[in-house]
């Protein structure tokens, strides 16, 4: 850790904290302090072990160039240093920035960054995130490998994904991505085991054509999904030709992604509710869904979503067998609606609901469930949430939840996640999300991907 | 660069600037139909008309991009208004090239396809609905390029326009013979090089003969 700082509330701290708090050694260096956080400091990089993995900077521009030359020299691995000042703020900035990419090619030195938050991978217990994240909500063991541009998108939004539940296998800020950048995090994360989705935050490409080949062959091995902004209208306005502005419309981006494999997510609730649902539901059948609930508004507003003509790929209400109405008839009170969306109404008990859902997730017909949870019914316990996760995780058919419970709705969701099931605060995100897993099965499909 | 490319790029009347004419017969070396079509010269005599049935008369220049609202197109012209309709334009635009041109009857609805390329991805293609409203429509789907036909298809697919062909109220148009054209126009994208600006090619139109296109312009760059 370069430039570890003993002042609490300074970045060089707060990464040592962090540091610190996983299991690898760690060596704070420091000019002049002699001991921080009961650490002995070195204080020079020159006097550092030689066994050193990676090196944090968290120095100014200037000092971070001259510090991350030496980490080079001395064969350090990997190199973050975090601080801006760089290619971001001129010409000053981009001649410190090429000093980086130098040593590193001398080296053979990686380097991340800088202008980075850097990395948190909790299998690895490594965060060097100097931002308040949501260490404590991130669900253990979990599969989405996020490469952010953006260290606040990703932070903020990985927040407040995480208070539904959510799965993080790595997070990484790429920064001004000087050495590694998006195309080598793709590649990498399209090998790790441990990753079962790839979500990206995307605003500018160095190489477009090469990172969507990227992202095509990490799509054959596991889904991709990425929020590509910053496509402003300028280029639109100056084309002449009728192309040259339907290609300014965005349309441009999104075909060149489905192309590859790659699923596009329009803002950055979108792609962390895309990228959760992906890394943990099986891959649909087909576009058939069934709708169980027990608030037949419910199921008309999610029927009417389902069958929106606005979303690619087109979903299906689907129309349950004469068998699984027959079930749903038995188990069902007399006034229920036993045909799709399945209405168990507000006598709903959780037995009721657990014989529904297991009626329509044998129906061939259906390929997905949608289960929109409510727990206003009287007969419906607490116990039912544990219930519903136990059909989730026995079954190979997706079931995307939709919960709501007031100012409890996201206790409930993560509760939900802990148990093994995904929700969703909305039916418009729940349906959203049956898309994605839809979407996912034909690209790959047509890429002949692994399943 | 592609030796046919550069071959056509140093047969332009004007260096950089191909008119429809240069730009079709680019087409259809790319195997993209076009109408027959023949260029009568500023001072030239018109002569006998050619066989057949009614004609298109244009204006034939690379610096007029929105031909029909100048009032540079006449469609639907029968053999003997023929000499009436070249002296309407020519009076209307001295000095310019005709293109004299076999009207195409065609199936509705009218198409777009286009290629560019772009800052970030390179050549890339499009389809969408067209004709002169195509931006108010919107409704198109790019690609890549190369791209071939089975990804030409999914572009098809993607249009909302797309049940024309699966014969939604009577329609025959044939999306397998479009999604080849599209690669075509695909191709061509990829062996202009960096000498592509923007390709449009609307309307692409469903005839008796198939798939044709019956304007075109290429902003080379």
């Amino acid at each position: 850790m370069v430039g570890a700082s003993a002042t609490p509330g300074r970045v060089g701290r707060i990464i040592l904290e962090l540091l610190l708090g996983g299991r690898r050694p760690v060596y704070p260096v420091h000019p002049t302090e002699r001991e921080i956080l009961g650490k002995p400091v070195y204080s020079r990089i020159d006097d550092l072990p030689g066994d050193v993995d990676l090196a944090v900077i968290a120095m100014g521009a200037e000092r971070a160039t001259a510090a991350a030359e030496q980490c080079c020299a001395r064969g350090i691995p990997f190199v973050i240093p975090v601080a801006g000042g760089f290619g971001e703020i001129g010409e000053r900035g981009r001649a410190l920035e090429a000093r980086l990419v130098a040593a590193a090619s001398r080296s053979g030195s990686r380097i991340l960054g800088p202008n980075t938050l850097g990395i948190l991978a909790p299998h690895l217990e490594l965060d060097t995130l100097f931002v308040d994240h949501p260490r404590d909500l991130l669900a253990p063991g979990g599969g989405v490998a996020f490469i952010t541009q953006s260290g606040s998108v990703g932070t903020e939004a990985l927040a407040v994904a995480a208070a539904i539940g959510f799965g993080l296998r790595a997070f990484v800020g790429l920064g001004n991505a000087c050495d590694l950048d998006a195309i080598d995090m793709v590649t990498h994360f399209a090998e790790d085991g441990g990753a079962s989705c790839v979500a990206l935050y995307s605003e500018t490409f160095t190489d477009g054509r090469a990172f969507v080949e990227a992202c095509r062959k990490a799509s054959q091995r596991k889904p991709v999904v990425a929020l590509k902004t910053g496509r402003t209208a300028a280029g639109a306005r100056a084309a002449s030709s009728h192309t040259g502005r339907l290609a300014g419309s965005d349309a441009l981006v999104t075909g060149a992604f489905r192309q590859h494999g790659i699923q596009r997510a329009l803002d950055e609730e979108h792609l962390f509710d895309a990228a959760r649902t992906l890394a943990f539901a099986p891959e649909p059948a087909g576009p058939r869904v069934a709708v169980v609930t027990p608030g037949g508004g419910y199921g008309v507003l999610a029927a009417d979503l389902i069958e929106a003509t606005d979303g690619w790929p087109a979903l299906e209400m689907t129309e349950l067998s004469r068998n699984t109405e027959k079930r749903l008839r038995d188990a069902l009170p007399a006034f229920a609606s036993a045909k799709n969306p399945v209405d168990i109404t507000a006598s709903a008990t959780d037995d009721m609901f657990v014989a529904a859902l297991e009626a329509v997730l044998d129906d061939p017909a259906v390929d997905m469930v949608l289960c929109i949870a409510l727990f206003a019914p009287p007969g419906i316990t607490d116990a039912l949430v544990e219930r519903i996760a136990a059909l989730e995780r026995q079954r190979d058919k997706p079931l995307l939840l939709v919960a709501q419970r007031g100012s409890q709705t996201n206790e409930v969701l993560r509760r939900f996640f802990a148990s093994g099931a995904i929700g969703f605060p909305s039916t418009h995100r729940g349906v959203r999300a049956a898309r994605a897993l839809w979407e996912r099965a034909l690209l790959r499909r047509r890429l002949g991907g692994e399943a | 660069m592609n030796a046919a490319v550069r071959d056509w790029l140093a047969g332009l009347r004007e260096a950089g600037r191909p008119d429809e004419l240069e730009v079709k017969a680019l087409l259809s070396v790319w195997g993209v139909a076009v109408p027959h079509a023949r260029r009568l010269g500023a001072g030239e005599a018109l002569g006998e008309p050619p066989p057949g049935g009614p004609l298109a008369v244009k204006v034939c220049a690379a610096d007029l991009l929105h031909k029909t609202e100048a009032g540079a197109v006449l469609l639907d012209v029968a053999r003997d208004e023929l000499t009436e309709a070249v002296s309407d334009l020519r009076a209307r635009f001295p000095g310019r090239d005709l293109l004299i041109e076999e009207h195409v009857a065609f199936e509705p609805p009218e198409l777009i396809a286009g290629a560019l390329r772009d800052r970030d991805f390179g050549p890339a293609v499009m389809i969408g609905c067209g004709g002169v409203w195509a931006e108010l429509y919107r409704d198109v789907a790019f690609r890549l390029a190369p791209c071939p036909t089975n990804e030409a298809l999914h572009m098809l697919g993607e249009l909302r326009v797309a049940p024309v062909f699966d014969g939604a109220r009577g329609a025959r148009l044939d999306g397998a013979a479009l999604a080849a054209q599209i690669s075509r126009i695909a191709d061509l994208a990829v062996c202009l090089g960096d000498r592509l600006g923007q390709l449009d090619v609307n309307p692409i139109v469903y005839a008796d003969r198939g798939w044709v296109a019956l304007d075109a312009a290429i902003q080379l760059a």
